[in-house]
């Protein structure tokens, strides 16, 4: 056995163990989509400019690409796919829907895991500061003007306690 | 008659709830079971001979299921030729990988297969490729250059394309005495950067002897043609699937010579074969785009009138043609006199081969064009000490000038640009912007409008091709079925990539069926079921797509009728209408609902024929093709505010608004957000983004820490402000949009950092308006 | 683009990560936040062995008041930096810089040790850790060192780390009554690494001139430059309108500025002039208001 094999792993996905084995350099981007099949994480650029690939660790955004799946160990990880529970669209899900905040929908994962943080730290933005925390995310289909909007309108939403 | 009920609702798009929740399929994220993984091996030289290649411990590395190279696929594959009968154009062609030299840092030299991608990698650490290093060809004056090194050494030089015309007497206008102004644009190299980058998996049904290659492609049939044809196999053994794309831009409709070589060696292994680019290749290898050094010089009178116009275009276009090289610099010829009137016109284009990464299309390839004439306009009026906008009116085509025989021979009709130009100067409030920029100079903030007014050709109709000797067909198909049930399927031969075609196209279909668009489901990018198109590309989609479509609707109602018609034992159809999923019937002037739904007609057409009019088929399905107006045109202005920091040369984008007319809208939000993104798109470009080769033709942007795109924080909000003339010539009366935003940022930044900058006398002349570019220019004041 | 193969270790304790490095020579790396090691290592352009993972160690997290310095650990992220009181109140040019550090997820996850120890020449910490006379404790199974951070920086990407040490704390002075402070970054697009940027801080003395000044700047050469003293006396000059714009132009005009390739050394003195005035208006302005 030499320490660069494959190690078992034992991590905490969206509430739930998953048992696998990795080798220590596998990315935990490739690890949650390709061994765990969460494929709501997008690869953009694998040196953490894009920000498609974005998860919560401990509830705190992190870049996936930018881990090894050795590090999550002992973290809570959550993926887009925690988003949706039970049918219904997040706050942010919904907003982003009802603005047309997305196109080809590439970098939307990345920005509903994003936001969702954020707005939970910031809950009362402007949109200056919405632009500032949106520019960790590229888009290239949509020119942020209905992302923005959505944000705002999530925001709202979230304030008054609502989901839409 | 259609009435309106669907095709213009700003609908909530389909796509979204996959899309939003991760549960998008892109093309990662299919799995298919005992897949090898590809990786390539690609040059780091700009222009070197393979003397040899050693792949002996590659070989042996863990996983490794084969290494290729161009002499294995040389007998797989036939080589590209690229050789349309184009006056001006050069043949040529080249093989699917290198054999004898490479051309540009990242042609990719050999694949390595191997049970995964980590492997892979691991393996190219062990290859030894011994290159013989060449002179390269490192930029336009360098191509050009006498005695240059060639990069295609079938060619005497770097020259591969070049054409010319001259229409009316310009000469006449150049003479002693006349009032010439003249101007120069050199818009940088720039490339697409969809968030996806490329990626393809080939799997060869050895029993079947049939390839089905998954891979997110905006063209799906014409590339199931080449791909057939270069693999030497029919095209029916050829099935192409595009799953959800992560943006195309233009970068993902050639056969690029990675995903044949892919093909091939699925066929070879008998394995499935797929491959994911990384983000480096992605900047260095895949497609790169403009790079136009454009001069004009114009002929005008004492009110700023041109009089004649000369066009001089120099295009980089790279080591390798995917298209030819004449075509995307020829649009900018061709429809450069935009909103303006013109009659004595000259052009000339020189395209050249470098060592750099090919050229393609990239969202408006012609995005340098309204930049070009409106840079000129702004340029006579400098000149002349005239204000731009009164030059852009002395200019400007009016509605009594249409339709307008451009000097190119295209017709300009049902396209607003005056009334554009006023309602965006309106919009922006110009007046007080002057007072605030006046008030804002004398406490040394550099504050400036910029404008631009643009006509955005699309869609491109057969026509179109003919008249410029370009081999093709811009005809689009589509098929609408109703099942027994009285579901609606629709299918064109089109290929998503964030246009929202599933709610658009749904619209379109349901709307003289009666049926609400949720009802319809459209089935795209399967080369099996939709029928062959040509695919998304040059703003035909909602043209080209939604008239085929409504074009088989209609034709599907019409058959309805006629049976509920029968059905029904009345005489004729005039009197009945689908609305609601059913029959309504008009009684004394009142609609009224017949007692048959649309479930009941399909019904009967399929399962109980024998009811149908006499001599009619069974079944609900109507197949059709379109073949639009050789060219539609929409048009836009415009208008933007900046602060320039002369300090530091750094340019704040404040405000942007664009007036836009394109016809008939199928559905307001989409174009909105298609409009938004393109402007962006076109900022970006206009700010940030380069592409740079050093004097060794070394690519130094390799990663998105040096290609810069812009985030939320550097695109201002964007207003857009529609008016909607419909096309007379187009079943849905639309025009075609989504590039147009490309060409009017790219004008219209410039055009605000020269306005503002007019109190130092400099003009920005080419993009990006780095800070560094700008400073440069203070600094020589 | 996927890394070349390491073993991992991610001890619990600092002896065991000290241990760690000790036993692995020069082939090791240690792993922070990962948000500047990661890229080069998934583009192979870092190739370790072992990659030795700091992120359990619990004791390299902490931020203290220690006498007259304020102590933080190595661990402690970007985001902790900008919103935490006690780096607010006793170092705020620290705490205003690290929340321009790239965007909201990078500061989630980035370390004030990592980004001491890569020492990117144009990155805020080791600009400020500079500006601030701060000084960095490292450790190592033969002992303990204490490194002033005007030694520490040694080029780009290179500090004075040896290959068995680990930065585990940051000492940094507290700000002094009266002091204020100015920052000022340029990059062309937000969260960009700065092209040049400066840092500055400064109290207004009794005779209407500056005391205590600290000047640094960033991005003109491998490793970020202490400056002051290249414009003694325009900052002796008493203040006036103008003093600010005088003390830049000195400076601009005696500091080296090197080549290199992403901008001119014509423009980046123009930024220097810019953002150093801007940065001294900014000190002085805090100053003058007590804060």
């Amino acid at each position: 056995m030499s320490a660069l094999d494959p190690v078992p792993l034992l991590l905490n996905i969206n509430g739930a163990t998953r048992r696998l084995f990795a080798e220590p350099r596998r990315l935990l981007s490739d690890v949650l989509r390709e061994d765990c099949g969460l494929t709501g994480l997008h690869v953009g650029c694998e040196h953490g400019v894009c920000g498609a690939c974005t998860i919560l660790l401990d509830g705190a955004p992190a870049r996936a690409c930018l881990m090894y799946a050795v590090q999550a160990q002992g973290h809570e990880i959550t993926t887009i796919e925690a988003f949706d529970a039970g049918g219904e669209l997040s706050v942010v899900q919904q907003a982003l829907h009802e603005e047309h905040g997305l196109q080809c929908g590439f970098c939307t994962p990345g920005i509903v895991v994003t936001m969702e943080a954020w707005l939970a730290e910031h809950p009362d933005p402007t949109e200056t500061e919405i632009r500032d925390a949106l520019s960790g995310n590229l888009c290239r289909c949509t020119g942020y003007h209905n992302i923005v909007a959505a944000i705002v309108k999530a925001a709202a939403r979230r304030r008054e306690g609502r989901a839409t | 008659m259609t009435d309106r009920r669907t095709i213009g609702a700003p609908r909530l798009r389909r796509e979204d709830y996959r899309l939003v929740t991760g549960q998008g399929r892109y093309l990662d994220d299919i799995s298919i079971a005992g897949c090898l993984h590809a990786h390539f091996v690609r040059s780091p030289h700009a222009h070197a001979r393979i003397r040899s290649i050693d792949i002996a411990a590659a070989q042996q590395a863990e996983g490794v299921a084969a290494i290729v190279g161009g002499r294995e696929l040389a007998e797989w594959t036939t080589p590209l030729r690229m050789a349309p009968l184009i006056e001006g154009l050069r043949p040529v062609g080249f093989d699917t990988l290198p054999i004898d030299k490479v051309r540009f840092v990242g042609d990719p030299v050999l694949c390595i297969v191997a049970t995964d991608r980590y492997l892979a990698e691991d393996a190219a650490d062990l290859v030894a490729i011994d290159y013989e290093v060449l002179a390269a060809v490192a930029d336009l004056d360098q191509a050009f250059a006498p005695g240059a090194a060639l990069v295609d050494d079938e060619l005497p030089d770097n020259l591969i394309s070049q054409q010319s015309a001259t229409v009316g007497d310009p000469g006449r206008y150049f003479a002693e005495g006349a009032m010439i102004v003249e101007a120069s644009f050199r818009q940088q190299r720039q490339t697409h950067a969809p968030i996806e980058t490329r990626g393809c998996c080939a799997i060869w049904d050895q029993g079947r002897r049939h390839l089905t290659m998954h891979i997110g492609n905006q063209v799906p049939h014409p590339y199931r043609t080449q791909l057939a044809r270069r693999l030497k196999l029919s095209e029916s053994q050829v099935t192409v699937i595009s799953p959800d794309i992560g943006g195309g831009f233009g970068q993902k409709i050639a056969l690029y010579r990675e995903e044949l070589t892919v093909a091939a060696l699925a066929r070879e292994l008998k394995r499935p074969v797929r491959w994911r680019e990384d983000r480096a290749e992605n900047l260095i290898a895949a497609s790169h785009a403009r790079e136009d050094v454009v001069r004009t010089r114009v002929s005008v009178d004492g009110e700023g009138r041109i009089l004649a116009l000369e066009l001089d275009i120099r295009e980089d276009f790279g080591a390798y043609c995917f298209y030819p090289a004449n075509y995307l610099a020829r649009v900018v010829a061709m429809i450069l006199s935009g909103p303006y009137r013109l009659s004595n016109y000259a052009y000339d284009i020189k395209v050249v081969l470098t060592n750099k990464c090919g050229n393609g299309p990239m969202r408006a390839p012609m995005a340098i064009t309204s930049w070009v004439m409106d840079g000129t306009i702004e340029a006579i009026a400098r000149k002349l000490s005239l204000d731009p906008i009164a030059v852009r009116r002395t200019n400007m085509l009016r509605a009594t000038d249409l339709p307008y025989q451009m000097p190119t021979g295209l017709t300009l009709e049902d396209v607003t640009p005056s009334e554009t130009l006023d309602r965006a100067l309106e919009a922006f409030g110009i007046a007080e912007f002057r007072a605030r920029q006046q008030a804002d100079r004398a406490r040394g903030i550099f504050r400036g409008v910029g404008l631009c007014c643009v006509v955005e050709s699309t869609t491109y109709g057969s026509a179109f091709y003919k008249a410029a000797g370009i081999p093709g067909s811009g005809h689009e198909s589509g098929w609408v079925k109703i099942e027994p049930s009285g579901a609606v399927n629709a299918s064109v031969g089109l290929m998503a990539s964030g246009q929202g075609y599933e709610t658009t196209f749904a619209q379109v279909v349901a709307d003289p069926l009666g049926v609400d668009p949720d009802d319809v489901q459209i089935h795209i990018g399967n080369t099996d079921t939709a029928p062959y198109g040509m695919g998304s590309r040059g703003a035909r989609g909602g043209t080209a797509g939604g008239s085929v479509l409504l074009i088989a609707s209609e034709a599907l109602r019409d058959k309805v009728l006629t049976i509920a018609t029968t059905l029904l034992g009345l005489n004729t159809s005039g009197e009945l209408r689908l609305n609601n999923r059913r029959i309504e019937r008009r009684l004394a002037g009142a609609w009224t609902d017949a007692g048959l739904s649309l479930a009941d007609i399909a019904h009967v057409a399929y399962l109980d024929p024998l009811r149908l009019p006499v001599g009619m088929e069974p079944g609900l399905e109507a197949h059709r093709a379109y073949d639009p107006p050789p060219m539609t045109f929409s048009n836009a202005t415009h208008i933007c505010e900046v602060v320039v920091d002369v300090a530091t040369g750094k340019v704040n984008l404040e405000r942007y608004i664009v007036v836009e007319d394109c016809g008939t809208v199928l559905n307001p939000l989409i174009v909105r957000g298609q409009q938004q993104g393109a402007i962006a798109m076109g900022i970006s470009g206009a700010l940030l983004e380069e592409v740079v080769y050093d004097e060794h033709a070394q690519n130094r942007s390799g990663s998105f820490a040096d290609y810069l795109l812009a985030t939320a924080v550097e695109i201002p909000p964007i207003e857009v402000i529609s008016q909607h003339t419909p096309n007379q010539k187009t079943p849905t009366g639309s025009k075609g949009m989504s590039e147009g935003g490309v060409m009017g940022a790219t004008g219209a930044l410039p055009s605000a950092v020269n306005d503002a900058l007019a109190p130092f006398g400099v003009v920005a002349e080419a993009q990006p308006l780095s800070p560094m570019y700008i400073r440069s220019l203070l600094r020589s004041v | 683009m996927k890394p070349a193969r390491f073993a991992y270790d991610a001890p619990a304790t600092l002896e065991g990560v000290l241990r760690s490095l000790a036993a692995a020579g020069d082939g090791a790396k240690v792993i922070a936040g990962g948000q500047s090691l990661a890229p080069m290592l998934n583009m192979r352009l870092a190739r370790p062995d072992r990659l030795i993972d700091i992120n359990a160690v619990g004791e390299l997290g902490e931020i203290a008041l220690d006498g007259n310095w304020l102590s933080i650990g190595a661990l402690v992220r970007h985001d902790a930096l900008a919103r935490t009181a006690l780096v607010q109140q006793h170092c705020p040019l620290l705490a205003h810089a690290a929340a321009t550090i790239g965007h909201y997820a990078i500061r989630k996850r980035g370390t004030i040790g990592g980004s001491l120890a890569h020492a990117d020449p144009a990155a805020q910490l080791p600009l400020v850790a500079l500006a601030l006379d701060a000084e960095m404790d490292l450790r190592s199974t033969r002992g303990s060192r204490i490194v002033a951070a005007r030694d520490f920086f040694l080029s780009v990407f290179s500090t004075v780390l040896d290959s068995d040490e680990l930065l585990v704390r940051v000492r940094i002075p507290r700000s002094s009554a009266g002091e204020g402070f100015g920052f000022r970054l340029f990059n062309q697009r937000a969260g960009d690494f700065a092209l040049v940027a400066v840092a500055a801080t400064l109290a207004r003395g009794p005779d209407n001139r500056v005391a205590r000044l600290r000047l640094a700047i960033g991005g003109i050469g491998p490793v970020p430059a202490r400056v002051e003293h290249l414009a003694a006396s325009e900052t002796g000059e008493p203040f006036s309108e103008q003093w600010s714009a005088r003390v830049a132009a000195a400076i601009a005009d005696a500091v080296k500025i090197e080549e290199n390739e992403r901008a001119p050394v014509a423009f980046r003195k123009e930024l220097v002039v810019a953002l150093m005035r801007e940065a001294l208006d900014e000190a002085l302005d805090r100053a003058g208001r007590g804060s």
